[in-house]
């Protein structure tokens, strides 16, 4: 994780996504995202709810930001805790070009069994897998 | 969404076709065929595809047209005629990065339930976790597209 943070700039898009998903496979950094989705909290208020030391959610928290997910600030001696909503964008950027791409596959899927049926209405005897 | 413990974001889409699962299968798993329609440029100026179809194999696409090249190639993992076929895809669109498309095909008179599930998988780093899903607040990340 250390080693995502160092390439953090020179990252690709492929290695931010990776580090982002990276940071998303653990429950407990998924609970403090879903924590900080409410809003904005202190250190001491996130790691609060787990049954873990402060050192260990600390832990977490700094892949969490190594990854981009979640943002640090300090407001006098608090350190307040944010999400970086934009950082998600790259996984939703995926999901968004996954789907596109098959949707218009599959149309073309559908267009080509169209005509495969005129093939075979105009020309049955072409036909070359017989059902059972 | 596919899946009782997904890895990763997934991507699913559902579709009626109008085609007997075999027909569909042959689509998918016959080369000539395979180079009808999965080439995303218009017109498919060329594409060829070949594949050594049984678990284990691999297949390979190679899409061009004037001004651009695409290559996908992956390997065969389940395949489970004419119901299921399950197989790594690595190109353009996964970033080089190796993931999982599964397309199950369920017969419905003389239609066909369609599902095809396209996921990343787990990188090195998410097995650190002992991660169990992905749990519910990242379900809108998950699309579910339900066509037609």
């Amino acid at each position: 994780m250390i080693e995502i943070e160092a390439r953090k700039d020179l990252a690709s898009r492929t290695e931010r996504l990776d580090a982002v998903f990276a940071a998303l496979a653990d429950p407990t950094r998924r609970a403090i995202i879903e924590r900080l989705s409410r809003g904005e909290a202190r250190v001491t208020e996130v790691a609060e709810p787990f049954h873990m030391s402060l050192n260990a959610v600390s832990k977490h928290i700094r892949v969490l930001e190594a990854s981009g997910v979640v943002e640090r600030q300090k407001k006098g001696r608090d350190h307040i805790l944010s999400i970086n909503t934009h950082s998600l964008d790259a996984v939703d950027g995926w999901i968004g070009r996954t789907r596109s791409y098959w949707e218009k596959r599959l149309d073309a899927m559908e267009q080509l069994l169209r005509e495969l049926k005129k093939e075979q209405k105009s020309a049955p005897k072409d036909r070359k897998h017989g059902r059972r | 969404m596919a899946g009782d413990d997904p890895a990763g974001p997934i991507v699913q889409l559902r579709r009626r076709v109008k085609a007997t699962a075999e027909e569909i299968f042959e689509l998918w798993t016959k080369p000539d065929l395979m180079a009808r329609w999965m080439s995303p440029f218009p017109g498919a100026v060329d594409c060829k595809a070949s594949c050594d179809f049984r678990p284990g194999g691999s297949y390979s696409l190679v899409m061009s047209s004037e001004e651009a090249r695409r290559e996908v190639s992956g390997t065969y993992v389940q395949i489970d005629r004419p119901r299921k076929l399950v197989f790594t895809w690595m190109g353009p669109l996964t970033n080089h990065v190796n993931t999982l498309v599964t397309l199950e095909l369920n017969p419905r008179g003389d239609e066909t339930d369609l599902v095809l599930t396209h996921e990343r998988l787990p990188t090195p780093e998410m097995h650190v976790g002992h991660t169990k899903g992905w749990g519910h607040i990242l379900d809108h990340l998950a699309e579910v597209v339900e066509a037609s």
